[in-house]
């Protein structure tokens, strides 16, 4: 009976949350304090135990160099992008540069891959669901943005496994969403799925029938949040106080949590009162001993004019995901807002504009995606709801496109963003060098022609194929990109039919055995309030 | 699994090097949009790899996962015009068994096709294209003048282009008669 259970889990930027079928229903499960969402903050405790959700999120202050949060920003990425450049200026722990240019996070004298404190936050999930259900979880379904590339979507599935979970698939948010709006309802709609999280910004346009869910485009940009609107608060309360008292506040980590906290209070109230009243008191000591406080208003003209530029961004993306589908905002049915930021008026009344209809009500943006991993989750585990009539299908597409470094710097594109998965593509290669014993193959996913501006997935190495001149040899590397939206990449010697071996030189991606280790880690560690 | 179906997929996955995007789908060749998108509902209904993810077998798992990774590259070709003209083209040819698949090489005649296209439209040269363009907007606000002496220079460079000649021709229908000018 243990056998046929599964969650769904929606592990975001900012907070995450767990929903699992229960009578035919998708519901959220709360944990003991009757919380639905859970902040995506691990605190590492003194006594040993790891704190997770809410409560270790009152520790990003107090307790700032030994807990994690926004660690979905940091996931697959390489230790020399950009987004890991601006986290180290902002987050108070310590990011460091591990093997093969990956990330790692420094927490005392432990350090950690970004996978293993994800891991944390998916066990806490995991807790969650069992202590709610009663029972033992060990299959999930675990969403990640749509635009996220494969580096991302590998690392995601990694942090499953450390937790112990048996990840069934990697699902994307927006379309996610889209199941748990379609479930149950007999509807032929083409919708477009508006999804703003704390760190990623995501659009997907889907058209439903009623048990088949095609993606047509989808367009993102993992570099836009909510945490970007908190962003302009805080710069703009920390130029002020720069103006009064000749003080930058943003030169203490300390300060800047505080700040960081005031800015995101602010952006809430003034969604939801339409002015917000900021005040911190003791922020900071003036070098002549005295104590400063942070007061300010906030109106809403006034952080409108803020964010306007971030909210226009978004509606670029907009444009791009219909040009993909050859749609206009008006021959969409349905508008689904999913994600904190979208409670804010702002986004509302410029959504209500560029599509000329009201986004749909009755939908939590907060919980909507977990409700349809769940979905997913019992569809993958049931075996005769499609005899039954009862499944429904999701076509989900490719984001980015699929390319190879070539000569002079270049990526040659192989397969196109938006091309449905899963799906494979096969080219040839052959030997340039007489007795060549080795082919070297980069990949890349990005939309630019030129290499260095695409995301590198990683250096394929091909051996065991025969030695012979140079030309004679032709070798067919085939690209898989499975439902996950994962890339697999295989070779073949064309005459002899021969598979030939792979070797990943260069990826930012655990190796196998660095896995292992960190599924025992991951079980030693406990988590705190919660007797294991 | 019922035996007739399981029958079917290893029919079908025997068969799959031999059929085209038309067969992958259960097509004419003469249908439409609407029709190839529903074709591709239906098959996703009957082979989705969500439908057997719970089953046991591994191989049968492998054998739908390599028919219904056929079956998205059939939709990816036949839902986009260009793509399936040539392919169209491709597989009424001579060369029909070696094309049954649509290849990079495919991919890559298909964009340069397009590019061409675009460039006859607007010219094929920098200079021709810059004058053509300033003509295009002289005509369209009524510089009869102008946009006779931007065609020309358009001509200089590219004295074949058929485009270049239809304006031309063009503008010296609607260019007012005028022998001389009084100062």
């Amino acid at each position: 009976m243990n056998d046929d259970l599964a969650v769904g889990i929606d592990l975001g930027t900012s907070y995450s949350a767990v929903a699992c079928m229960q009578d035919g229903q998708p519901q959220v499960l709360p944990n003991e304090w009757g919380e639905r969402t859970h902040a995506s903050v691990v605190s590492f405790l003194e006594d040993a135990t790891v704190l997770v959700g809410n409560n270790a999120k009152k520790n990003i202050i107090t307790n700032a160099e030994n807990t994690v949060y926004s660690a979905k920003r940091l996931i697959g990425r390489f230790y020399f992008s950009d987004e890991v450049k601006k986290a180290q200026a902002v987050m108070p722990y310590k990011i460091v540069e591990g093997p093969n240019n990956s990330v790692r996070l420094q927490v005392g004298q432990k350090i950690f891959a970004v996978p293993e404190i994800s891991a944390l936050v998916l066990k806490e999930m995991k807790a969650i669901a069992e202590t709610a259900l009663g029972r033992e979880v060990k299959k999930a379904v675990v969403t990640c943005p749509a635009y996220f590339n494969d580096n991302q979507r590998q690392a995601t599935k990694d942090a499953g496994r450390i937790a112990g979970l048996d990840v069934l698939r990697i699902i994307n948010e927006p379309t996610a969403a889209a199941l748990a709006y379609g479930f149950g309802k007999d509807i032929k709609q083409k919708i477009c799925v508006y999804d703003l999280g704390g760190g990623t910004f995501d659009v997907s346009i889907l058209e439903i029938g009623t048990d088949v869910f095609e993606v047509i485009s989808t367009a993102g940009d993992t570099y836009l949040g909510g945490d970007d609107f908190d962003d302009r608060i805080m710069t703009w309360l920390a130029d002020d106080f720069l103006h009064k008292h000749g003080l930058d506040l943003r030169q203490n980590k300390f300060c800047l949590q505080m700040l960081k906290e005031a800015g995101e209070k602010a952006k809430i109230d003034v969604g939801q009162f339409g002015a917000a009243a900021i005040s911190v008191p003791g922020v900071c000591q003036s070098p002549e001993g005295e104590v400063l406080n942070l007061e300010m208003k906030l109106s809403a003209d006034h952080f409108n004019k803020m964010v306007m530029d971030l909210v226009q961004r978004t509606f670029k993306v907009c444009d791009e995901a219909l040009q993909s589908a050859r749609l206009t905002a008006g021959d969409i049915d349905a508008v689904i807002l999913v994600g904190g930021p979208t409670r804010l008026p702002i986004i509302r009344q410029s959504v209500k504009h560029y599509f000329q209809k009201d986004p749909m009500v009755g939908i939590d943006p907060d919980e909507v995606v977990a409700l349809g991993a769940s979905i997913q989750a019992s569809a993958l585990l049931n075996r005769d709801a499609a005899a039954r009539g009862q499944a429904s299908y999701l076509l989900d597409v490719t984001p980015l496109t699929l390319r190879v470094g070539t000569v002079g710097g270049y990526a040659e594109p192989i397969i196109d963003k938006n091309t449905p998965i899963p799906i494979e593509k096969s080219k040839t290669f052959t030997t340039s060098r007489d007795g060549q014993d080795r082919v070297l193959i980069r990949v890349y996913q990005g939309e630019s022609k030129r290499a260095e501006e695409c995301e590198l997935l990683g250096e394929f190495e091909f051996t065991g194929f025969r030695i012979a001149y140079r030309g004679e040899v032709q070798i067919q590397v085939t690209f898989e990109i499975d439902s996950n939206g994962i890339v697999n990449v295989s070779a073949m010697d064309l005459e002899t039919r021969q598979k030939a071996s792979t070797t990943i030189n260069l990826s930012s991606g655990l190796s196998e055995a660095d896995i292992l280790q960190a599924i025992d880690k991951n079980a030693e560690m406990e988590l705190a309030g919660r007797a294991a | 699994m019922e035996p007739e179906f399981r029958a079917e997929v290893e029919a079908l996955s025997q068969a799959l090097d031999q059929l085209d995007y038309f067969g992958v789908l259960k097509l004419p060749q003469s249908a439409g949009m609407a029709d190839v998108r529903a074709a591709y509902h239906r098959e996703s209904r009957a082979y989705h790899p969500d439908r057997f993810a719970a089953l046991p077998d591994e191989a049968v798992r492998e054998q739908i996962g390599r028919i219904y990774r056929r079956i998205n590259e059939a939709y990816t070709v036949l839902r986009d015009d260009a793509k399936r003209k040539k392919y169209l083209a491709d597989i009424s040819g001579p060369d029909r068994e070696r094309k049954l698949r649509f290849t990079e090489v495919e991919e890559a005649e298909v964009k340069d096709a397009q590019k061409k296209k675009v460039e006859e439209q607007l010219g094929l040269t920098p200079n021709g294209r810059k004058f053509y363009a300033a003509a295009l907007a002289d005509i369209q606000a009524g510089r009869w003048e102008a946009a006779e002496r931007n065609l020309k220079s358009a001509l200089m460079y590219e004295p074949q282009n058929p485009k270049f000649k239809e304006q031309m021709a063009l503008v010296e229908k609607n260019r007012p008669k005028v022998d001389f000018k009084i100062r």
